[in-house]
């Protein structure tokens, strides 16, 4: 299958401080990937070099084939989108004026700004001044202006982190959506529900290295327990090895109707994490 | 090859309409080089050096300073980013975000010669002067907003340069240092000031042709900074 993003050793430092260390990984065409790790990790650096927004100290990278001093060509960042921590709007114009700047600057019909709209809930607001909205809702005409090209890849760096639950769970919709149109996206994040609901491959990042990197199911079934939890009627609770030894257990207990519930003991990627780095994302 | 859209450009230059209506503070800035233009007006003098100087006035308030202010406020907001994460080219958004001031500098130019009651010698010559003039304090502006991080530093780092570029020819009266008058006689200002007295005098191009060159390749000099500090914007 067809990469859209290529990345060989990929190093990055501040001065003294690293960033990344020699992380290597490919993003297939048309999948979701999530980068996870707690700030400072080097979730945004990455984004930041595959954008052309910063130079990488060592490694290579490509994006749609392309070499990384290529990135710098209008046609370049006419195919992806981008959102970041520090996008910036506007504050005197309204929602539709901020849209509309883009949709001139892509050469796209206006209308687009209103089907954007849509997907970021933001629909009956869009004459309203940027600067009277909450941050969650700038936070979702940043988002728009991303996605109002339909680009055929989409960074987005924490992209529901001011959101309430209705608010992620619309854009969660429309992410996918764009994705099903043929979107790659590459998204980082802190919550663990979001990678796992949004993303075909995961990778955890930990002081600038890749740690992990696969399907969440993959990742769940590799560091799961060798054991389930059965919940007996009377809320008694036992812990049965997955073997056949304990498939024979599970077998009495439900011929006797005692069984009330049972639990695979799959950890989340956050206690993947947690195992894997020592530390909460 | 580098892209040039006329759409784009369009487009800065709308988003910026919009924005400066609802911008009290760039909007009495333009403002007070008109307000000093109607008071040396109302002073009577037909002296052209003392009528040209709102003009000058006018070139550093609403040339340099509201472009940096502008320029400033993109970086301070990331809105810059923006632009420069968009397909629009360096060129597309250079020239947008100077369109505005510019066409704003010129209707305060043109209203502060009404007010001023200055009688222009030679039109197209004095033209050529202000376009020239125009050209190089908006780009001074665009390279002082991309060096400032916020508009409230525009005026901390912008001051010095502006008071040395657009006043400069007063330090002529404050020093008896050769090198220093003569450095001074190579500033815009005092080439502006040349080229007018020149045209108030003999109203040919032939007086002012050193001029009009070194004013040149200011403007040149200018432009290329202004791209290389864009240029170092690009990337963190």
């Amino acid at each position: 299958m067809e990469h859209v993003i290529e990345v060989r050793e990929l190093a990055k430092s501040f001065g003294n401080k690293v960033a990344l260390k020699s992380i290597s990984f490919d993003v297939k065409k048309g999948e979701t990937i999530g980068f996870l790790g707690p700030s400072g990790s080097g979730k945004t650096t990455t984004i930041k070099i595959l954008t052309a927004q910063l130079h990488p100290t060592a490694g290579e990278a490509s994006v749609f084939g392309e070499p990384l001093e290529k990135l710098k060509d209008p046609s370049y960042m006419r195919r992806i989108g981008i959102l970041t921590d520090n996008s910036g709007l506007y504050e005197r114009l309204t929602i539709f004026d901020n849209l509309a700047l883009y949709c001139d600057l892509y050469g796209i019909s206006k209308k687009s700004s209103d089907e954007v709209l849509e997907v970021v809930n933001l629909q009956h607001d869009k004459n309203t001044p940027v600067q009277k909205l909450s941050k969650g809702m700038k936070q979702r005409v940043t988002l728009a202006r991303a996605i109002v090209h339909k680009p055929d890849l989409l960074f987005l760096d924490e992209p529901t982190s001011a959101l309430d639950p209705v608010n992620t769970k619309h854009i969660h919709e429309g992410l996918k959506q764009l994705n099903r149109e043929g979107t790659t996206i590459f998204l980082t994040t802190h919550d663990m529900h979001e990678a796992e609901e949004m993303c075909d491959r995961v990778a955890f990042l930990h002081n600038g290295e890749i740690k992990l990197f696969d399907t969440p199911q993959k990742l769940r079934t590799r560091y799961g327990s060798s054991s389930v939890t059965v919940t007996l009627k009377g809320d008694q609770v036992v812990t049965v090895p997955k073997d056949e030894q304990g498939a024979e257990e599970i077998y009495r207990y439900m011929k006797d109707g005692q069984l009330a519930a049972i639990h695979s003991n799959e950890p989340t990627l956050g206690d993947i994490f947690v195992q894997l780095t020592g530390r909460n994302l | 090859m580098m892209q040039f859209s006329i759409r784009r450009v369009n487009a800065i230059f709308r988003k910026d309409w919009k924005d400066l209506m609802k911008n009290s503070y760039i909007i009495f800035t333009l403002a007070f080089p008109l307000i000093f233009a109607a008071w040396i007006g109302r002073m009577g003098s037909e002296d052209p050096a003392f009528q040209t100087f709102p003009i000058h006035f006018a070139l550093v308030i609403a040339g340099a300073f509201v472009q940096a202010a502008m320029v400033a406020e993109e970086k301070e907001k990331n809105t810059l980013r923006g632009l420069m994460l968009s397909p629009a080219s360096t060129a597309e958004i250079l020239v947008g975000k100077s369109a505005l001031t510019a066409v704003s500098t010129l209707v305060v130019v043109i209203g502060s010669i009404l007010l001023a009651e200055y009688k222009v010698p030679s039109p197209p010559l004095f033209i050529l002067s202000i376009l020239l003039g125009l050209v190089l304090f908006v780009t001074i502006g665009t390279i002082l907003g991309l060096l400032s991080r916020t508009v409230m530093e525009t005026t901390i780092v912008g001051m010095p340069v502006l008071v040395i570029f657009g006043m400069g020819s007063m330090f002529k009266a404050m020093t008896d240092n050769e090198m220093i008058i003569k450095a001074v006689d190579y500033l815009p200002s005092e080439q502006l000031n040349m080229i007018w007295m020149e045209l108030d005098r003999e109203m040919n191009i032939s007086g002012t042709i050193d001029n009009i060159l070194i004013l040149l390749a200011w403007v040149v000099v200018s432009f290329v900074i202004a791209v290389f500090v864009y240029g170092k914007r690009r990337f963190d």
